[in-house]
């Protein structure tokens, strides 16, 4: 396929593309949109039906809420920093470098084909923050429900268990799928961190981060997990709209016109105008407690 | 009809009260409640729940913290770097 | 200058339709001087112009229109989809033609201004349609976005449309009973909306436009209200009200749009979510 030409999508599914229980040629529906997300770059892919929002999502914020009709979320994980970016001294680096966003693309090329061949209706689940930090739908539950990872000590961050961390994006759709069923076995803590709580009483992300995190393990398991989101809101997005409505209070608030000069003109105030006009400076700019993380550790180690 | 604006008494009023209900500061497995479900807890009017969330929001910490934030992160990545890549030289002061 | 071999035209078409776009369509430059201002014209973007090639794509899906959800429309902005399109199209002609190719940048040269109507490229490259509500109208796919590439390549320029998706036959049906169709009904410009205009003999006239009006919803956080909040905020005396502005919900929000474009891209559709004609003619489930 030579650049810039579109998939054809129903040559993906050719008779060498079997799986699941079926014998011979044929893939069933969601082994099919599966395929989709991830040829277009998604490094898993999930599904989980409506009906298990409801428990813990309250009224507004469920996929049914947002498409009537909905039956089904299928939610798509992309990779985020390269095995090298974790290995830059340099923090400010991971704070700008942004990622592709692939699991958002794969959403969309899913759309596509729920619409385009299956024609079901089929949205992206809107995930950005519409009202302070609050979105509309939760991409970590959407992740959670459709068996790609569980909640960790860090940040309630979902570890997918064989990659770690992972970024989520989903859609909605009125197209009735098989659900895939939540994780039974938890990825945090990893053994490692089970065996370092029992001996000193701590984890490598509660001991890097106690700012933020605070939590108890207790038979391999999470007891309690305590997460200040406001506080990380400070460091996973240093630079940004939070700093910007910060810096610009102190400005207003300033009577001295030297003092709010220099105020104006500072690397705070111009990195946080920076953020703003660059999005892929503001996406994520901490990862401390990510960085210390053995789940999916494997990954990092190249040449 | 103008511009929604808060009034600063009923932010000072309920501001602590809306991020212990909301997402701010969070328990594993126990969700924080949605606007409309602070409101009626607290006898207000979700726009009113919202604005406040989100000022308080952005007021829970001053800018210290984020200068705090931002030496934390220069140590962290260091002290890692130190240790894991095995450059003692690394490590900060 | 060598002209373009045969079939050149046929082949840009397949290419952008490969690379993602719904429609492609080709105007001649010239065709731009009746009808858009100077500095705004091909020519004056490109000195040389001969076509303008326009793709128009990354529609609003079915379930977009059928969310209840505002934020889905409102925050899943996917009009970038087509500009990418456009952008690889102007590289492609000039790899492969040898000629001046210019994406036009989808921004504006300043205040709202363009540089070039993407809309009237579209009418003119055949591809759609004025509607009463404002947006061009294809007539097989309804409402889209639109990119154009300005080249001095001599592509094979296509027809305006004669035949406009608007009014819809439902609309005509309602002129002749209400005198309104939906989108003047839904956005009155006599009732505090934006748009006001009238059917003759079945073809739309629009008669009243508020632009002002409309970008206070199309782009309700962004930067105009930006600038309405930062202007308060200075004229306010008391610091806790300015923290109350600063901080509160609506600059916040209008600051995520500024810093994420899939938020700011068009934030308001109720004209066309009640057009028959804007939704494509495909059923779904």
């Amino acid at each position: 396929m030579r650049s810039g030409e579109r998939p054809n999508l129903l040559e993906l599914f050719t008779p060498h593309r079997t799986g699941g229980d079926y014998p011979g040629a044929v893939m069933t529906r969601e082994e099919q949109l599966k395929a989709v997300g991830l040829e277009a770059g998604a490094r898993v892919v999930g599904i989980a039906a409506v009906e298990a929002f409801r428990e813990k999502v309250p009224q507004g914020y469920r996929p049914e809420d947002i498409l009537p009709g909905a039956r089904s979320v299928v939610v798509a994980g992309g990779d985020g920093p390269t095995a090298g970016a974790w290995r830059c001294p340099d923090h400010r680096v991971m704070e700008i470098t942004g990622y592709d966003l692939r699991e958002n693309v794969a959403v969309h090329a899913m759309c596509d084909f729920i619409e385009g061949t299956l024609s079901h209706h089929a949205i992206q689940a809107p995930s950005l923050p519409v009202h302070g930090h609050e979105p509309p739908m939760s991409m970590m539950h959407a992740a959670e429900l459709a068996g790609l990872g569980t909640r960790s000590l860090a940040a309630h961050i979902i570890l997918n268990p064989e990659y770690g961390l992972l970024y989520y994006a989903a859609l909605i759709t009125t197209l009735p799928l098989e659900p895939d069923q939540p994780l039974t076995e938890p990825a945090c803590p990893h053994p490692g961190c089970a065996a370092m709580y029992k001996r000193i009483g701590t984890t490598p992300c509660l001991r890097v981060c106690p700012a933020c995190l605070g939590g108890t393990v207790q038979d391999g398991r999470i007891q309690t997990s305590t997460y200040d989101r406001e506080k990380c809101h400070s460091r996973a997005q240093t630079y940004g709209i939070g700093s910007f409505q910060k810096g610009l209070l102190q400005i207003v608030n300033e009577d001295d016109p030297e003092r709010r000069r220099t105020m104006i003109y500072s690397d705070f105030f111009t990195k946080s105008i920076q953020s703003l006009g660059f999005f892929r400076d503001s996406i994520a700019q901490c990862f401390e407690c990510m960085r210390v993380c053995p789940v999916g550790r494997k990954y990092r180690k190249l040449q | 009809m103008a511009v929604f604006k808060l009034d600063p008494e009923v932010y000072k009023r309920y501001k602590d009260e809306v991020l212990k209900l909301c997402n701010s500061f969070q328990k594993i497995d126990q969700p924080g409640l949605s606007d409309k479900q602070i409101a009626e807890r607290l006898g207000l009017d979700e726009r009113t729940v919202t604005e406040i969330r989100c000022v308080a929001e952005r007021d829970c910490y001053s800018l210290d913290e984020w200068e705090k934030a931002i030496e934390f992160k220069r140590k962290a990545t260091l002290e890692w770097s130190a240790l894991a890549l095995k450059r003692p030289d690394l490590k900060p002061e | 200058m060598a002209e373009l071999p045969a079939g050149s035209t046929a082949k840009l078409k397949s290419i952008a339709l490969k690379g993602g776009a719904t429609v492609c369509g080709v105007a001649d430059a010239v065709a731009f001087d009746a009808h858009a201002p100077e500095k705004h014209r091909p020519g004056d973007l490109l000195p040389g112009a001969r076509s303008v090639v326009v793709v128009g794509g990354a529609q609003p899906r079915e379930g977009d229109w059928a969310a209840t959800s505002p934020w889905v429309m409102q925050t899943m902005g996917t009009t970038e989809r087509i500009q990418g399109v456009g952008r690889r199209l102007a590289q492609y002609i000039e790899s492969e033609f040898g000629y001046y190719a210019l994406y036009v940048p989808p921004g504006t040269a300043s205040g709202d201004t363009p540089f070039l109507s993407l809309m009237l490229a579209a009418q003119l490259a055949g591809l759609g349609s004025k509607s009463l509500a404002g947006p061009v109208l294809n007539r097989e796919h309804g409402f889209m976005y639109w990119s154009a590439v300005i080249t001095t390549a001599p592509f094979d320029a296509d027809s305006v449309e004669t035949s406009p998706a608007c009014p819809a036959p439902a609309c005509r049906e309602m002129w002749d009973r209400e005198r309104t169709t939906p989108c003047l009904a839904t956005c009155p410009g006599s009732n505090g909306g934006c748009l006001s205009g009238k059917l003759e003999n079945g073809r739309a006239v629009r008669t009243f436009y508020d632009a002002a009006r409309c970008n206070t919803r199309v782009h309700t956080h962004w930067v105009g209200g930006f600038q309405k909040v930062l202007e308060e905020t200075l004229n306010e005396p008391d610091r806790d009200k300015r923290k109350m502005l600063l901080y509160g919900d609506f600059f916040t929000r209008s600051l995520w749009a500024i810093t994420y474009s899939s938020t700011n891209i068009a934030q308001c559709f109720e004209c066309m979510r009640v057009c028959p004609a804007a939704h494509g003619l495909r059923e779904m489930r």
